[in-house]
């Protein structure tokens, strides 16, 4: 019997369908790449864009055509809003929430009967035994990059997201089964691991000192690499300004292993965007952060995400935004033009700015941001960097890897060996988003 | 998601009402909100909830807008019916360690002033002031809720409350201290125009909380 599964939207539910993967292929389940041979088939939705859930319909309508031929049981879970469940309950032959997962072989030996159970009881926004979905060992995609989920839900309520309202309240996992997961995925041989929540540096809040908080986690993961004595880059996404203090950024600055590259979204450069966006800090925050970055580790990159054409931003509101991005000078920023989120608070305000004014937006911005992660990139020229080979490079005959601090390098090889490996690379010319440069060795990392 | 029985409607004018549910074992902070629309019913909006921390049922101060879908519905409710609540939501809400310490000075306009309802009600003994915005005087939903001297009035169409004008005119006029913690609530351009009044006046962002209905 075969299973397929389709990930939409974020890292987080590309990490939770690792689990998701992992208890399929307990039930004894193989993967296939092909849909049309799947007698099992789930879709982990996403409810950021339209165009996201009107996949899953699109999907699911393709997939109960097939059921006229033969058995297929269908599922869906991750991000849904509770205007869908209704329609997707009628869709699919099971719908389940993550924390549930541990239950989705039950499910699937009567599918069909759990399901209305689950939908009377409700979504549970205040997202109780997510920690059963957590005991779950995942099945992963790469052999080198690993996500590890360290919280799940939101309670951030910024207007244009409805994360709140779909994973539900912020609960952060257990600190102990999160470093013993990175101390395996490490023993393992992973060499890139990203600590993975929606908003990671409220971690262990929720628990109101029963847990360590971020700087914390942070430490212990800092001092596994100390110890283990391997090559390693920890990362960690994404962070919201609101809760990021000195002492992450002190952390970072004193642990090898955390990797020196912070994506830190300010999504506007304008205070009142910002209010009218729910982001409860003001550009004053931001910038005392970003200084702090500067100032404790001047090598670490910056990353961002920024909505442009938000419901009533005014011509001098973006060119705030503008300013920002030549202040702060990022080296990627992740620009989106704003649409209204179905879910999301936002979704029902007029959305006010055209789409060509966001299309022009959209365009001054990149061309900034061009112009910083150049500038950037051509500083690396004639220096050595440690690159972590993800794979072949779009041009024939190089392969493709990131640095540390994320940008992209490609070099001449076609040693696929290299896949997953550590090499040093000597950067010999730049690109506006990426740099190409020449091995010199291949370092084995240490043990 | 739970079901709430409406235990009654109180209509307070032709358009504006507050529905009292039983509060059942739901609890929040004063000044989050909630989701709220029928039960079964896909149609959802977000309402602060008006009553107090300590009262035994859940209220929430809704106004009929103008070819609105779930304001319109909701205004025709009736005791006995149940109605779906999710939450409690949102981050407006008062720092334990103020209370008591600090002034605060609570900007509404027209509905905006449900959250501040449910502050005073639940923190009577707060050294407080509110600046409430509306058109006609009889938009002062329940203003008897507000000691004498607490609460100021600005009407914007008539001449009949404590001041005329909106309420930002009312701040202009009337600078407050810079160590005020400020709550913004109700529709976004009175919060815009407020926060750069504030800001002028020396309070920033920090002890400036708003939240944004429309
Ligand atoms: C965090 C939050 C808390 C809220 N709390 C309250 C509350 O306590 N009481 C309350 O009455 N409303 C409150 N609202 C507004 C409420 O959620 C609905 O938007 C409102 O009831 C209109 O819903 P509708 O389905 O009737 O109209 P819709 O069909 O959704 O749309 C009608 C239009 O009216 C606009 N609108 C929304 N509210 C108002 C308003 N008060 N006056 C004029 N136009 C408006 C919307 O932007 C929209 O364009 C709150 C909104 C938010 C985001």
């Amino acid at each position: 019997m075969k299973y397929h599964l389709v990930s939409l939207g974020c890292q987080m539910n590309a990490s939770d369908g690792e689990r998701v993967r992992s208890v399929i292929e307990n039930m004894g389940y193989q993967w296939t790449d092909n849909e049309e041979e799947a007698n099992l088939i789930g879709i982990l939705a996403c409810s950021v864009r339209q165009k996201a859930i009107d996949k899953v319909y699109s999907k699911i309508h393709k997939w109960n055509l097939w059921k006229n031929k033969r058995n297929l049981i269908t599922f869906v879970s991750g991000c849904i809003l509770p205007s869908d469940l209704d329609k997707f309950l009628k869709l699919f032959d099971i719908i389940f929430q993550m924390k549930d997962l541990p239950k989705l072989p039950e499910m699937i030996q009567q599918y069909g009967i759990t399901t209305p159970v689950g939908l009377q009881q409700g979504f549970d926004s205040q997202n109780e035994n997510i920690s059963e979905f957590w005991h779950v060992k995942p099945s992963y995609t790469s052999e080198f990059e690993a996500f590890v989920p360290i919280q799940n839900g939101c309670d951030k309520f910024c207007s244009f997201c409805a994360v709140p309202y779909t994973r539900g309240r912020e609960v952060s996992r257990p600190s102990d089964e999160i470093v013993t997961e990175v101390q395996s995925l490490v023993e393992c041989g992973f060499k890139s691991i990203t600590l993975l929540g929606q908003n990671v540096n409220s971690y262990g809040l929720d628990k109101k000192g029963d847990e360590i908080d971020f700087p914390e986690l942070l430490r212990r993961v800092g001092n596994l690499g100390n110890q283990l004595n391997k090559e390693f880059w920890i990362y960690f996404t994404s962070p919201h300004p609101r809760d990021m203090t000195d002492e992450v950024i002190e952390v970072i600055a004193q642990y090898k292993c955390l990797a020196k590259q912070i994506h830190l979204p300010i999504q506007s450069g304008d205070d009142k965007v910002l209010i009218h966006m729910n982001r409860k800090h003001g550009m004053e925050k931001y910038r005392q952060i970003v200084h702090t970055i500067k100032r404790l580790i001047p090598e670490a990159t910056l990353f961002t995400d920024i909505i442009v054409g938000f419901t009533g931003e005014s011509d001098d509101q973006f060119e705030n935004t503008r300013k920002a991005m030549n202040e702060f000078k990022y080296n990627m920023a992740y620009i989106a033009m704003y649409s209204p989120r179905p879910g999301a608070l936002s979704h029902r305000w007029f959305d006010d700015v055209s789409l060509d004014i966001k299309k022009e937006r959209h365009h001054i911005l990149t061309q900034d941001l061009k112009i910083h992660s150049k500038n950037y990139n051509s500083s690396m020229v004639g220096k050595t960097y440690r690159v972590l080979v993800k794979g072949q490079a779009k041009h024939d005959g190089y392969l493709a890897g990131l640095t540390e601090g994320r940008i992209n390098v490609r070099f001449l090889s076609q040693d696929e060996n290299l896949i997953g490996q550590f090499v040093d690379v000597k950067i010999t010319s730049a690109a506006d988003f990426s740099v190409e440069g020449e091995m010199i060795t291949i370092k084995e990392s240490v043990a | 998601m739970r079901s709430h029985k409406v235990i009654e409607i109180r209509n307070l004018t032709s358009s504006t009402y507050v529905i009292r549910m039983e509060k059942n074992d739901f609890t929040f902070k004063t000044g989050q909100y909630i989701t709220l629309g029928f039960s079964g019913s896909i149609d959802r909006r977000e309402y602060s909830i008006y009553s107090s921390e300590n009262d035994n049922f859940l209220e929430v101060l809704i106004k009929e807008v103008e070819n609105g879908l779930v304001s319109k519905k909701l205004k025709r409710c009736k005791p006995g019916d149940y109605l779906d609540v999710d939450g409690p939501f949102g981050h407006f809400s008062l720092e334990e360690s103020e209370i008591g310490r600090k002034k605060f000075l609570f900007i509404a306009t027209g509905t905006g002033i449900s959250p501040i309802h449910s502050f005073v009600e639940t923190h009577p003994e707060m050294d407080y002031q509110v600046l409430h915005g509306v058109r006609i005087e009889e938009e002062a939903y329940e203003k008897d809720s507000y000691p004498n001297g607490k609460y100021i009035l600005c009407t914007s169409r008539e001449k009949s409350g404590d001041y005329h004008g909106r309420v930002t005119d009312y701040l202009m006029k009337n600078p407050i201290p810079s160590d005020t913690v400020c709550y913004l609530c109700g529709n976004c351009h009175m919060i815009y125009e407020a926060y750069d009044i504030l800001e002028k006046q020396g309070i920033s962002l920090g002890p400036i909380h708003t939240e944004v209905y429309f």
